[in-house]
């Protein structure tokens, strides 16, 4: 492969790069492997929502309700331990549960409603808000026990539990993806569903099965957020969403499905994180870091767009 | 005369591949030229190029005595060139009316009754029966391509460039297009025509130009030339002109299907030999897909068996289909056939992943060397196993939908249009590659709008019309009379 190709098929990995460069010739304090640590130690909840979330958008599909999904996780797994007095590890398994059944939910209403996901989502975002709200009653659940707490902020030989628990997540997703025959039913559905369907692929089945992948990431990253917190509440991951989908795009997920990878998600995310941690060591707030983010986004987008249309013109 | 299009030394390069090589043409005013050669020889590069769809690496263009080093869209259409492309560039959620006159204004709003007006008239010089109202994506294959000449051809132009254009259509619909064609030739229109069918460049054109490889061969006047010395100039050997037929016969039934209903057929009710090749005839809706459908579990029926070596078997889905042995092409390459932006390779494989993966995990060795064995045996013309599909020429796509089902390795095939868009020489084979597969005792049920392809392959035709088998004929019966006589339901 030549160079210009090589530059243009990981143009992420070079801005991530990038920036990392330029933040620490700003400001030397951020390269520092505490520093390192700790991006990845706020970004892993968002790598596996992103992931997960990446599934449904490589098989054409969109799940805008990641965020209270998130909530309903969080605060069903919390009140387990709280009310229900169940040990961690049953509250853990409840969480997980209520996940896969909110992606089922998602799933089934998208195949038996013949919408678009994007629109389903929509509608059950709002459920699932509205019942993480009647669950909780707006009250936060505090105190949650140190065996579950050690999910977000414990240690293993030294590396955080929660980037441990990423990286088994990132090695299952791209193993699935690359190697499976699963994995090639998904992207054959982002592709075109027409022809898998008549390759054999049961597709409303396939459908069903990436959003309860993605709601079985998505409960995983809320018990990370959840245990990092030390509490739960129905504002927990909201919003988290449009992170995943901003990473996505910006890792080369198609919106209009059948491509992604599983490195540049995680790449998308990093840049975003890179972002807010090193424009918050320069000293800039909040909202300067939404225009930036925003911006890189358009930017990374456009970039992509211009190569491809100008190879058209070149090519085609 | 002056030429009205003149090429001069065209190439353009590919990654691995030389599309056009130095290739030189002149096209007379108020001629149909016709474009002949292989699958990837070029031609829809060159028309490409000609519409400025795409720029050449070399050469000159000169229409109307201007010169262009390269043409644009806009100024080809601005100098009166329209294109009928071989791939459907229709907007699917519009209707037909809009489609046709897309880019056009009258006046200030759009005007639907004007646009349902004009495509109402085009279509009755078609003599067929389209609704105007209708979206795009409701319409069959071929109801789409008449759209698409129709949107063609309602633009005042000086060339009119047809590219494949009578692919999906039957011989109505065809001679219902010549009919157009010659109307515009009339009127001094140029006519740049591309098809693999032979008897249509006799028939409709004035001189033909072969190219192979991307070389210019020959430009002969139709009436001086001949069928043999078209395709020996085109495939570089000679290729008999008749159909192979398989060497071994069988008694046993194969395949039967008892009182198939559903999707608009009605009671349908055949069998199928071991090693058959039946035939089946209709014009365009007679409901012949839409059977094919049916039986592969694309479909739900609402009522019928089927019987495969006599045991009953259960299709509820194209899984159980494919897992029964029946294997499926489908007639519309781009939307149902492949994954455009996968390689060959991942296409090829994908039918039969499961069976070509342990444990979940896809063995990429046996991947790789059963698509190099399919492409071999079709001769897929490509660099690379890894290059995307929608790079191939239109030709070779459908070769790799073909060789994806081959891969399946089914007892019963249905052939769906399968040589449509696909040169003489690559049509025999697949006629050679359907003999053996028969040979080998595989039942293949072949739907096609090829009249003469059909007479030639088939041992037996069952003739459709409105859903229902009107007719069914032996070998020594078989007439293009007899069977329009029963597709046109009189
Ligand atoms: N965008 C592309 N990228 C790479 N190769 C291409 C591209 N487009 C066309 N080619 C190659 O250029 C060659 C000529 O293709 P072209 O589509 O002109 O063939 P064709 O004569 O129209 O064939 P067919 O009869 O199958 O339609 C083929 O080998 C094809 O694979
Ligand atoms: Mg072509």
């Amino acid at each position: 492969m030549k160079a210009i190709d090589l530059l243009k098929k990981f143009t992420i990995i070079f801005v991530l790069i990038g920036l990392v460069i330029v933040f620490s010739v700003i400001n030397p304090v951020f390269f520092s492997v505490q520093n390192f640590t700790n991006i990845f130690v706020q970004q892993s909840y968002v790598i596996i929502a992103a992931i997960g979330l990446a599934f449904v958008m490589i098989s054409g599909g969109m799940d805008l309700s990641v965020g209270y999904q998130m909530s309903m996780v969080g605060i069903m797994t919390a009140l387990a331990m709280m009310w229900w007095n169940l040990p961690m590890p049953v509250a853990v398994v409840i969480g997980l549960a209520t996940g896969v059944l909110l992606g089922i939910i998602n799933g089934v209403a998208a195949v038996s409603l013949k919408v678009h996901p994007l629109i389903v989502t929509l509608g059950t975002m709002t459920i699932f808000q509205g019942v993480s709200y009647i669950i909780s009653n707006s009250n936060p659940i505090f105190g949650l026990p140190d065996s579950f707490k050690f999910l977000g902020q414990g240690y293993v030989l030294g590396i955080p539990v929660c980037v441990l628990i990423m990286i088994v997540i990132v090695a299952l997703a791209s193993l699935i993806l690359n190697k499976t025959y699963f994995g090639r039913y998904v992207y054959a559905l982002g592709s075109n569903d027409e022809a898998a369907h008549l390759a054999g692929v049961n597709v409303k089945w396939m459908k069903v099965c990436v959003f309860i992948i993605s709601g079985f990431c998505v409960a995983i990253s809320s018990i990370i957020l959840v245990a990092r917190a030390g509490s739960a509440t129905s504002a927990t991951g909201v919003g988290t969403e449009f992170t995943c989908m901003t990473a996505a795009v910006l890792g080369g997920v198609s919106f209009k499905g059948g491509a992604g990878k599983v490195w540049g998600v995680i790449t998308g995310v990093l840049i975003l994180g890179v972002l807010s941690s090193g424009m918050q060591i320069i000293g800039l707030g909040t909202y300067p870091q939404y225009v930036a983010k925003g911006l890189v986004l358009l930017a990374a987008v456009g970039f992509d767009n211009y190569q491809k249309t100008a190879k058209v013109k070149k090519v085609d | 005369m002056e030429p009205i299009l003149s090429l001069n030394h065209i190439t353009k390069l590919y990654p691995g591949v030389v599309a056009l090589n130095d290739f030189s043409v002149d096209f007379a005013p108020g001629e149909v030229h016709a474009l002949l050669g292989e699958n990837g020889a070029g031609k829809s590069t060159l028309i490409k190029v000609i519409s400025g769809a795409i720029a050449p690496d070399k050469g000159e263009i000169q229409f109307k005595g201007k010169k262009y080093s390269k043409m644009t869209p806009a100024i080809s259409r601005g100098e009166g060139i329209e294109v009928i492309y071989q791939e459907f560039n229709l907007v699917d959620t519009l209707s037909v009316a809009e489609n046709i006159c897309m880019g056009e204004r009258y006046g200030r709003f759009v005007d639907f009754k004007k646009m349902e007006e004009k495509a109402a008239e085009i279509f009755t010089k078609f003599k067929i029966d389209i609704n105007p109202k209708e979206t795009v994506e409701s319409l069959s294959t071929a109801h789409k391509q008449i759209v698409e000449i129709s949107k063609a051809i309602s633009k005042k132009c000086d060339l009119l460039i047809m590219d494949e254009p009578s692919a999906p259509l039957t011989v109505n619909e065809v001679d219902a297009m010549f009919d157009i064609v010659r109307t515009l030739k009339a009127q001094g229109i140029t006519i740049i025509y591309i098809s693999h069918r032979m008897d249509e460049i006799f028939t409709i054109a004035d001189r033909v130009t072969v190219m192979r490889d991307g070389g210019f061969v020959k430009t002969l006047y139709v009436k001086d030339t001949d069928r043999d010395e078209l395709i020996s100039l085109m495939v570089g050997r000679e290729l008999s002109g008749t159909y192979p037929a398989p060497e071994k016969t069988y008694e046993e039934e194969l395949f039967r299907v008892e009182n198939m209903s559903g999707n608009g057929d009605k009671d349908i009710s055949f069998s199928l030999r071991k090693g058959e090749i039946l035939g089946l005839a209709g014009l365009v809706g007679a409901g012949r897909t839409e059977l094919a459908r049916l039986i592969y579990g694309a479909d739900r029926a609402e009522a019928g068996k089927m019987y495969l070596e006599g045991k009953e078997i259960a299709i509820k889905s194209t899984s159980d289909a494919i897992r029964s042995g029946i294997g499926l092409i489908p007639e519309d390459r781009k939307q149902q056939g492949c994954f455009l932006e996968q390689s060959i390779e991942w296409n090829i494989a994908f039918n039969n992943i499961r069976n070509m993966s342990k444990s979940g995990f896809v063995d990429r060795k046996k991947v790789r060397e059963t698509s190099e064995k399919y492409c071999d045996i079709l001769r897929v013309k490509t660099p690379s196993l890894n290059q995307f599909v929608k790079n191939l020429s239109g030709g070779n796509q459908q070769k790799v939908v073909i060789a994806k089902t081959l891969a399946a390795q089914s007892k019963v095939i249905i052939f769906d249009e399968p040589t449509r868009g696909i040169d003489v020489g690559a049509k025999h084979e697949i006629y050679e590659l359907m003999c053996s597969l028969a040979d080998e005792g595989i039942g293949i049920i072949m739907i096609s709008s090829d009249m003469e392809e059909l007479l030639g392959m088939s041992q037996r035709i069952l003739v459709m019309a409105e859903g229902k088998i009107n007719g069914e004929l032996e070998k020594e019966k078989f007439s293009q009379e007899t069977i329009l006589k029963y597709a046109s339901n009189c």
